[in-house]
Formats: structure tokens, C-alpha cells, sequence
């Protein structure tokens, strides 16, 4: 069991309510992170998190980094106390 | 398929309708492509080196052939011109309705030579062209100008919509842009001082004529197919909330803001580096084009109790900032309160003026002052009085802003081409070298955002055809580590979303150009495909609409390849006035300093700057030491009429 940090930002804060979050997970895996955070704020986060065809990460309009700013992927391993980050991807304007 | 072109030429008077032929769309596409090739063919019985405020530069202004169909995918117009700021190629998109309604009003492509002996305006409605008398226009910003002209030319057969210049571009200030209905502005390369050196304050259209669309059945289909995959995509919906302004938090985190004349990289003030104030204050939504399935622009109004700052704007209403408006005031000129940050959006856009240009002049001045290189006595010699420069302090910023748009003092003198000239100059004036505080690439104005980390984003800076510009290669793979891209682009390749590689950086540059060009071309807006809801694929999925809108079928390859020859033209115009490698460069600041903050701290542009810029010009087919194009890339694009003109001038190898 470890524990994952999360932070919400933009249109991920305003689904969640909240701008930071932990989870306890079995397995240290990005996958079940995906899973539960949509499990615990609803369609609307996994709509934001899971594309809905490949069942991989979301990866149009979004961008989910480690603290070293690595975009993570589901295959990835997690470590314990390790913070997460969700972001809205869009340049310019 | 066959387009119509307005010619005027305001020496004479003369106003004349063109067809453009099938022919040139087979090889141009639409929009900016037309453009492109009008552009070319004036200079080739003009000369290319002519003063781009002097009667010999062409204006031209174009919309693609999905602007206006109803295909959903937003709407833009194009404008593009001989540069009088940076002196090479220039163009520059705005949106809005002012597009289509050219098409409504009968015209897609108005082409403007020659100089007016006084103020004048150009009215087209329903086919019929008139230049009138502007003398009571001239001396007016934009928003006053489009509401004269709205008053003036009433509600039949349909509202006039309008493209202005504000009295910047009246002074032929070389970063005055055009404004759109008052809202749009067409910021970069100098359009604005164009018309201003022609005595041409506005174009005013006015229609109710319909736009021909070849397969109505298959463009209805494609359209419904559109917006299904919009309305379904989550992340899309969060971007009608914010806009671009969804980039606030994200820029925060990895530390890819540009603070200060881009000595840091992070917004400092608490309320503007979060993006809660957009939900806060902006609560009304606005359409921006009634052909956009997006929706992402807003409106504000200060009511004047937000903050202390706000009282002096109360009742103030605008366009919500978009994310380079946030990005100049709160970035590089670290002005802190949401309200003077909306003013300033206000302020830019009235006075017709590129943000970009201007924050860099003014940041550039301001950082000289904070280091001590200029003393108050010489701050004093520039404004002609003395004249504090803090940063954030909005008095200071719009002194500065007044001194360029009317052209006041030394200062505004110094800076009407943007921060690098205005750096040459001032340097050269003190006797002193300036230059490493002055932010810019290939001679335009910095972007502002931050840039060394990001070898694709930089190499755009150095190569872009209008001076450093984020939207021409737009290097979203990279930025946002896009690896199912890479491997759909690069035979399984991940590399272009490492930001630890250089590898297919160069080629990511040369690969999205060729795609932005055709977007352009098709006359939609870019957003539309950067949030992917139709799989990042312009030459496929718009492809067929393209075709529903033209009757033109190509196929994808062909598509790309009308893209790379829309590049290689705008290539091939900047090497004609001499452009060679030695410009594809980019400033001292983010060539030698290292990115001083956020995540991605101590990264040098240095560090990959070669090697990406070489395999860029091995996947564009041009040559590596002189930057030139090649006769046998430009032969396979069925380029040798352009390879012969290049030939004649020593600019081909």
C-alpha cells in the first residue's frame, strides 16, 4: 500500500472541488491512480482522465507530469509520497 | 472552384474584380496560401527591397474556403504584407466575423498597392466598392472608428463589420497591428503602419450573399461529425470555460511564464498565477465567429470593487484576456491585479498595437533601469521629462505605451519596431551594448513565454518566416510530451516528445509548419485542432471537409505537400531580401543564460541550438551552411517558376 498526492488544476479543480487530494493505493501504478481518482469525482473525471477507446491516459487537451515535470503514462510505477499533478495542455492565444 | 479578388490600388483610384482561377487553388489551397502567391507575384514587378511603408508593398487580405461554410471549426482571416518592422515576410491572423462577411459582402481576397493623396476608407457591400473620405475617422482608435463606421453605414443589408487601424498605425508605427470589429487584432509584423503608410484607416464591409459550398450533403455530414466529437471531449468543454487561460496554472507549474523581461519564468502576484479570477470575474460567454462549435472567448466588465486597482476602471468591459494578453502584463511586465491586466488587453487592442512588442520594448527599458545600466537623467533624455519605470506600476506602462502609439519621444521613436531594433538602436545611441537584455528571434519580438526548455518552441523562434513566432511550428508535441504523436508522425519515434533529446526537434519544427500552413490555408482556427478532438490530423479529417467545401479532392500526401510548398514560398520571399542562416537566431538571453527557475532550471538554448537547426533544414531539403533553399526540393514541390526567381537573385543552391 502507498500513498499518492495529488493536485488539481484548472478544469480538474473546478471537477473536483478541491485543488489537492491523496490516495491509498494497492498496486503503485498510474493505472489504479486513474481509476480511483475517477471512481472518487465521477464521469466527468474520467472523461478528463481515460480515453474511452484505448483506455490509456486522456492525452488530448491534458497533461499529467511527476514532480521532475515527466509526462506519466498508465504503465508507470509510483512511488510513496509521490505527488502527481494534473493540468490542462493548451498554448498560446 | 474559383475565388474573388478585389484589387485597389489607391493611387489611382483604380478598383478591380478578379477571378482567381481553379488553377490556383490546385497549387495554393485557400487563405494564407493565396495570399502567399499574391504577395509573391507583386514582388516580382516590384521591388522585393522596396520601403515597406512606401507605395510598392502590397496589403492583402484573404479568408480560406472553410471560413464562413458552417463546418464548425472557427473562422480566420489573413493579412499579409512586406514587414515594415522586421523588413521581411509578414502576416498575421485575427478571427471574428469580420472574415466571412468579406466573403458575404462578395470578395475573398482584397489585394490593396499604391497610396491614397489623403484618408481614405474602403467600403465594400454586396460586390459594390467605394473608397470614401476618412478624414473624420483619422486621429481615432480602433473602437471609436468601428462605431462611427457602424453608425455611419447602418443595418442594411447587414451590420458593417470592419478592419481598422488606430492612430499607431496612422504614425506608421511598424507593431501596430489591424482591428477586427473592434474585438480582433491581426497583431503581428507591422499590418497596421501598411495601411497607415497607404492613408487607408478602415475596410467596412456590409452583405447578405451566400457562400457556395460544392457538396453541401457531404459538408453537413462532416460538420455533424465535428461537433459530436467536440461536444463528447471533456477537456474541451474546461477550454470554453477558460480560453487560453487555462495555461496560467499549467505555465506556473513547469515554470514556462516569461517574468520581467523574462528573468524569471513564474507570475509572482497570488490572485493572477491561479486562474480562479477568470471564473471569478468573467462570467459572460461570448461567440466569437458564429461558425465555431468552440466558443472559447469571454467577456468582462470591472465593476469597479475587485480591488483597489479596479476602481479606476470601473465599468470597463472587453474581451476576457486571452493567454499572451495575461502573458505580456502579468509575465513580462509583472503587473499583478486582474483588472489592470484585463485594461491593458483593453488598451493594446484600442490602440491597434501587437502585446508582444510592446511588453518586450517597455520590459526592456524597465530591466536597464532596475540593473542601473541607464540612469534617471537618461530615462528623462528619452521621455523628454522625468519619468519613473516600475515594473507592474500601469502610470509607467501606459507612458511608455503613449510614447510609441503617438510617437512622443525618443523612447517611442527608438522602440516603433519592437525591442531587437529598438535595442540596436539605443545601443548604438549610448554608445553602450544593450543587447543581451533584449528578448527576440530572427528579429521579432519575443514570445512571451519561456523558451529554453523547449528545443522545438526555441528552433520556431529562430526559423519562423515572420520573426519569432510560436504559431507558425507551434510545437505542442514537445511542449506537452505528446508521444502517440511522435509515433504517429515518426514511424514509431518517441523522440519528439523528449525534452532530453534534440533528436526530432528540427524535424517536429518542419513537419508542423507544413500542417499550421495548411490549417491556415483552409481559413479555421487553430485551436480547434490543438485540442485534437479530431486527431491532430489537418491533412485528413479537415482534408474532407476542405473537399465538401472546394470540390477539390486531394489526398493527404498532397495536402502536405501544398503545405511544404506554402512554406517554401514564404522561404523563398526572406531570401529574396537577403535572410540567410546567420538569421535563423535567437537572442543572448536565451541563447547563453540559463532558464534561472521552475522545473526545468538551467537550461541553455545553446544546448541543443545546432544540432536542432541543422536537422531542420535537412527535413525542409534546404541547405545547412547558407540556409538557402535547393533547387531540387523546390522542383519536387513543383516550384521551379520560384527556383528560377531565387536563381536570378543568387539565393538557390
Amino acid at each position: 500500500m502507498i500513498t499518492v498526492h495529488t493536485e488539481f488544476h484548472s478544469h480538474f479543480r473546478e471537477i473536483a472541488a478541491t485543488a489537492r487530494d491523496s490516495f491509498e493505493l494497492e498496486e503503485p501504478l498510474v493505472a489504479e491512480l486513474a481509476e480511483r481518482i475517477s471512481a472518487r469525482y465521477g464521469e466527468k473525471m474520467r472523461a478528463m482522465l481515460i480515453d474511452p477507446e484505448t483506455r490509456e491516459l486522456n492525452e488530448r487537451g491534458t497533461m499529467f507530469v511527476d514532480t521532475s515535470g515527466r509526462r506519466i503514462s498508465m504503465e508507470d510505477t509510483l512511488e510513496d509520497g509521490e505527488t502527481i499533478t494534473f493540468l490542462v495542455g493548451i498554448a498560446g492565444g | 472552384m474559383e475565388s474573388r479578388l478585389l484589387r485597389v490600388n489607391l493611387s489611382t483610384g483604380e478598383l478591380t474584380g478578379e477571378v482567381i482561377p481553379h488553377s490556383v487553388f490546385e497549387r495554393w489551397i485557400g487563405g494564407s496560401g493565396i495570399n502567399n502567391w499574391i504577395l509573391w507575384e507583386h514582388f516580382l514587378t516590384h521591388d522585393i527591397n522596396c520601403d515597406p511603408r512606401g507605395p510598392d508593398n502590397i496589403f492583402i487580405f484573404g479568408v480560406g474556403p472553410l471560413a464562413g461554410s458552417g463546418a464548425g471549426s472557427g473562422v480566420k482571416g489573413r493579412i499579409t504584407f512586406k514587414s515594415p518592422c522586421y523588413n521581411m515576410f509578414g502576416d498575421s491572423a485575427g478571427g471574428g466575423k469580420f472574415p466571412y462577411m468579406v466573403r458575404f459582402s462578395g470578395y475573398e481576397y482584397i489585394a490593396i498597392t499604391g497610396r491614397a493623396p489623403r484618408p481614405v476608407y474602403l467600403h465594400i457591400c454586396n460586390g459594390e466598392v467605394e473608397l470614401r473620405d476618412a478624414a473624420h475617422l483619422w486621429g481615432r482608435d480602433t473602437a471609436e472608428t468601428h462605431a462611427l463606421l457602424q453608425q455611419e453605414l447602418g443595418d442594411y443589408p447587414s451590420k458593417a463589420h470592419t478592419l481598422t487601424i488606430s492612430q499607431a498605425g496612422e504614425k506608421q508605427v511598424g507593431i501596430a497591428g489591424v482591428v477586427s470589429d473592434a474585438l480582433r487584432i491581426h497583431a503581428r509584423g507591422g499590418g497596421g503602419a501598411v495601411l497607415g503608410s497607404k492613408n487607408l484607416k478602415a475596410i467596412a464591409v456590409q452583405g447578405n450573399g451566400g457562400i457556395r459550398i460544392q457538396r453541401p450533403e457531404n459538408m453537413l455530414a462532416w460538420s455533424d461529425d465535428f461537433r459530436q466529437r467536440i461536444d463528447g471531449n471533456e477537456a474541451v468543454y474546461g477550454f470554453k470555460r477558460r480560453g487560453t487561460l487555462g495555461a496560467v496554472e499549467m505555465y506556473q507549474h513547469i515554470g514556462s511564464h516569461f517574468w520581467r523581461n523574462n528573468q524569471g519564468n513564474m507570475f509572482r502576484g497570488d490572485e493572477i498565477r491561479s486562474d480562479n479570477w477568470v471564473k471569478k470575474y468573467h462570467k459572460y460567454s461570448e461567440v466569437c465567429s458564429s461558425d465555431c462549435f468552440i466558443a472559447c472567448d469571454g467577456k468582462y466588465k470591472i465593476d469597479g470593487s475587485e480591488s483597489e486597482a479596479a476602481k479606476k476602471y470601473a465599468g470597463e468591459t472587453f474581451r476576457r484576456p486571452e493567454y499572451l494578453t495575461t502573458g505580456s502584463a502579468a509575465g513580462a511586465l509583472d503587473v499583478r491585479d486582474w483588472a489592470e491586466v484585463a485594461h491593458w488587453g483593453k488598451l493594446t487592442n484600442d490602440y491597434g498595437i501587437d502585446n508582444q512588442d510592446l511588453s518586450c520594448s517597455i520590459a526592456f527599458l524597465m530591466e536597464l533601469r532596475e540593473r542601473d545600466l541607464i540612469s534617471d537623467r537618461d530615462v528623462a533624455e528619452l521621455f523628454g521629462h522625468e519619468q519613473t519605470l516600475r515594473w507592474g506600476n500601469m502610470d509607467d506602462i501606459e507612458a511608455c505605451v503613449d510614447a510609441i502609439v503617438f510617437q512622443k519621444n525618443p523612447f517611442g521613436e527608438l522602440f516603433r519596431d519592437g525591442p531587437y531594433y529598438g535595442a540596436l538602436k539605443y545601443s548604438e545611441m549610448k554608445g553602450q551594448n544593450f543587447m543581451k537584455y533584449a528578448t527576440y528571434g530572427k528579429g521579432g519580438a519575443s514570445f512571451t513565454e519561456e523558451m529554453r526548455p523547449f528545443p522545438t518552441w526555441m528552433n520556431n523562434m529562430a526559423v519562423a518566416s515572420r520573426g519569432a513566432d510560436h504559431l507558425k511550428g507551434i510545437g505542442l508535441i514537445e511542449k506537452f510530451q505528446r508521444k502517440d504523436l511522435s509515433k504517429i508522425y515518426f514511424d514509431g519515434r518517441t523522440e519528439a516528445a523528449d525534452l532530453s533529446t534534440p533528436e526530432l526537434k528540427g524535424a517536429c519544427t518542419a513537419l508542423v509548419e507544413n500542417q499550421v500552413a495548411l490549417l491556415n490555408s483552409y481559413g479555421v482556427c487553430l485551436f480547434h485542432w490543438m485540442l485534437d478532438p479530431a486527431g491532430y490530423t489537418p491533412q485528413d479529417y479537415y482534408g474532407q471537409a476542405y473537399a465538401a467545401a472546394t470540390g477539390i479532392d486531394y489526398t493527404p500526401e498532397e495536402l502536405m505537400l501544398a503545405g511544404e510548398r506554402i512554406c517554401n514560398l514564404e522561404k523563398a520571399f526572406n531570401s529574396r531580401v537577403g535572410m540567410r542562416r546567420e538569421h535563423d537566431t535567437v537572442c543572448e538571453r536565451w541563447m547563453w543564460e540559463p532558464n534561472p527557475e521552475g522545473m526545468y532550471e538551467g537550461k541553455v538554448a545553446a544546448d541543443m541550438f545546432d544540432t536542432v537547426l541543422d536537422e531542420y533544414y535537412e527535413w525542409r531539403g534546404w541547405d545547412r551552411e547558407s540556409g538557402l533553399q535547393t533547387r531540387e526540393r523546390l522542383q519536387r514541390l513543383g516550384m521551379d517558376d520560384v527556383a528560377d526567381v531565387l536563381a536570378a537573385d543568387g539565393a538557390l543552391i
